[in-house]
């Protein structure tokens, strides 16, 4: 994967991109942009994949030019259009779920297959989230990973020559990320999910404590087309604790 | 030099282990501790004690804002002004202040600050304030990237409402108004304006801008204060604003009685209670991005020297380990007789340049009557006796009609004395 940039309007991003083959785009989660991850290049031996880190994330700008998820969704329609590529398969972690669910009900022929991996922007009354903001260090663990020692195995766009610390690295991310999470990580996307008609794949980590499967109940609820999918072996990152398994469900899918 | 007289609301009825429990005395402080009848009577005791501040020659009694804490039961501020607006006749209203972000839409508190002038006849400081995390992000749900935009939407829109000759409309990016045109109006056509912070370089240039007064609301004392403050002033200087000490509110906690054993006898147990029983969570104490990387890096630089406060007596001072002297010697209190506290207000103020003096006449569990004391004893043997303190020095960030009887009143004691 090469490490780039990339203009639309009058701000630019950083994206990773490689490969070759019909093209792919990962939106990454409210922690980080994971870099040059294994999946990443894994994905890329069959796809054209272009993975973007999130506007106000580390080292893309932008951060004072949207307010809210109107903005980055506009934004990532004219990115991805921008890319040229035609429509694409995409796949939305977390936070980029979130983002991707949204970008498929805005421009429905931008996007061939959505992939939605332990995502954010539901809101169940009676089972509410933790607060990923409130977690320290060792309580985010906990509720992260099925199995906390695998934690090393997480790659991370972290680069200490762009000048900040490992700290405000993270700051930086979780502010840019706290304009569409906080207080609640719900914007309303219940409500436009009936107008969502891309073909959809589910995944949840059984182990997820974060955004945990009761959830998927609810996505199933709310897209009774789209297929599912547990992964026993993973908490809220699956392609990092069980890449293999994650591969197969997505490349099935995507075929 | 000014005086004004400030409590936090405390609830005094927290349980001797509450610090064991191993709970966070703000936003998630379980409701079953507290009993609203002693709430009640918690508050009439401020009410009272701050009518009595009034009538004993303090420049302002000052009310704050906090939410969900037993620390400072104020959810609204302009609640505890309005008992005092109609109730007392020379101090001002000090404000300190209104969480601008909280309030939907912000003209409630263009229109509360000016029923309070209106009522207390021009005696309204209006402090606008971001309001701690605890209270802005965590009680009150503001995306913290948002909240700074949003004080300051909110302070432009509040400003013009006083000041608008006609009804305008507001197209805001948070707050949007067809009609604004503010009944009432305040009495003094611009009240003055105070904004307090803990340390953020965008409120420092906020407060230089608009030559508002700043506002270094820690209960830590001197010693603590000491390296933020000089900043401050550098920065001040730096930026060729004003460098008149009236510009700067400090706050003390406060312990006077006629001999220094009596004042530990009085104080000890209440100081401990204010200190111990505050056991903020920290994870509540930080939100990304409610403190920019550009503060946060200017304040750990600052971080480095406290030199008279070592970072192990400040966990002792919140665990209530230290003496009540060494409370004294630290900083944290100022204690003893009225000779004594006199002459160590003095010290603080000309060491940190401030010209207005938020005293915490009242901390803790304290009883009424030592509260009462305490504000007699410096209201008439300490205030009288720092007057000289920047008398070279206009002071135009208290209500003028609050300085003319404040003065006349002294004037009076004065003659009645001779």
């Amino acid at each position: 994967m090469i490490q780039g940039r990339m203009r639309v309007g009058d701000f630019d991003v950083r994206a990773w991109s490689g490969g070759s083959g019909p093209p792919l785009v990962y939106l990454h989660g409210f922690e980080q942009h994971p870099g040059d991850a294994p999946y990443l290049r894994r994905l890329a031996e069959t796809h054209h994949v272009l993975a973007p880190e999130h506007p106000g994330f580390g080292a893309s700008a932008g951060f004072d030019r949207l307010t809210d998820l109107q903005d980055l969704i506009l934004y990532y329609r004219a990115l991805i259009e921008s890319w040229n590529q035609g429509p694409v398969d995409l796949i939305g972690h977390c936070l980029g779920g979130m983002f991707a669910a949204e970008l498929a009900i805005l421009a429905p022929t931008l996007v061939r297959r959505l992939i939605l991996v332990d995502p954010y922007g539901l809101w169940l009354e009676d089972e509410p989230l933790p607060d990923p903001f409130l977690l320290g260090p060792p309580a985010l663990a906990a509720v992260k990973w099925r199995d906390p020692a695998h934690a090393a195995r997480e790659t991370s766009a972290f680069d200490p020559d762009q000048g900040d610390t490992a700290a405000e690295f993270r700051t930086m991310n979780l502010t840019a990320a706290s304009k569409f999470m906080w207080p609640i990580p719900d914007r309303g996307l219940a409500r436009r999910l009936p107008y969502l008609t891309t073909p959809t794949l589910v995944i949840h980590g059984a182990a997820d404590g974060l955004t945990p499967p009761s959830y998927q109940r609810a996505w199933a609820a709310a897209l009774p087309n789209a297929r599912t999918a547990l992964i026993d072996e993973a908490g809220h990152l699956p392609m990092v604790e069980a890449e293999d398994a994650f591969i197969g469900l997505v490349e099935t899918f995507l075929e | 030099m000014k005086f004004h007289w400030f409590a936090e609301a405390t609830y005094p009825h927290l349980p001797d282990d509450f610090p064991q429990k191993g709970l966070s005395s703000w936003v998630s402080t379980p409701p079953a501790l507290m009993d609203p009848v002693k709430v009640g009577e918690t508050y009439r005791m401020f009410i009272r004690l701050m009518q009595q501040a009034d009538r004993d020659g303090f420049d302002g009694l000052a009310v704050n804002e906090h939410h969900q804490t037993p620390f400072a039961m104020t959810p609204s501020p302009n609640l505890l002004a309005a008992s005092l607006a109609s109730t007392t006749e020379n101090a001002a209203i000090l404000i300190i202040g209104d969480s601008l972000a909280l309030y939907n839409p912000p003209t409630r508190v263009a229109e509360e600050m000016a029923y309070l002038d209106c009522v207390s006849g021009g005696r309204v400081i209006a402090g606008f304030v971001f309001g701690t995390p605890m209270d802005s992000v965590f009680a009150y749900g503001n995306p913290p990237p948002e909240l700074r935009d949003r004080f300051h939407e909110a302070r432009k829109l509040i400003l013009r409402a006083w000041e608008a000759k006609e009804p305008f409309a507001f197209n805001g990016k948070y707050t949007q108004l067809r009609y604004v045109n503010c009944w009432p109006r305040p009495i003094q056509a611009r009240p003055p304006i105070w904004v307090p912070g803990s340390g953020s370089l965008e409120t420092w240039d906020l407060v230089i801008d608009e030559d508002y007064c700043y506002g270094h609301l820690s209960f830590s004392g001197l010693h603590s204060a000491k390296p933020m403050v000089d900043a401050y002033w550098e920065y001040v200087a730096a930026r060729g604003g004003d460098m008149n000490p009236h510009r700067m509110a400090f706050t003390q906690l406060i312990c006077c009685a006629a001999t220094d054993a009596e004042a530990e006898a009085k104080y000890y147990e209440a100081v401990r209670y204010f200190y111990r029983m505050n056991t903020l969570d920290p994870k509540f104490t930080m939100a990304p991005g409610y403190t920019t990387i550009r503060s946060q890096q200017a304040m750990a630089a600052r971080m480095q020297g406290a030199p008279n406060l070592r970072p192990e007596d400040r966990i002792r001072a919140a665990k209530g380990e230290m003496s009540f002297w060494e409370y004294d010697e630290k900083g944290y209190i100022i204690a003893g007789t009225p000779r004594r506290v006199r002459q160590r207000v003095r010290e603080l103020a000309t060491d940190l340049h401030i010209g207005q003096l938020i005293g915490c006449l009242h901390m803790g569990n304290l009883a009424e009557e030592t509260a009462a004391e305490n504000t007699h004893l410096f209201g008439t043997q300490v205030i009288p006796h720092l007057r000289d303190l920047w008398a070279d020095q206009p002071d135009h960030w208290t209500p003028p009609i609050s300085q003319q009887r404040i003065a006349a009143r002294a004037q009076a004691a004065l003659e009645a004395a001779e």
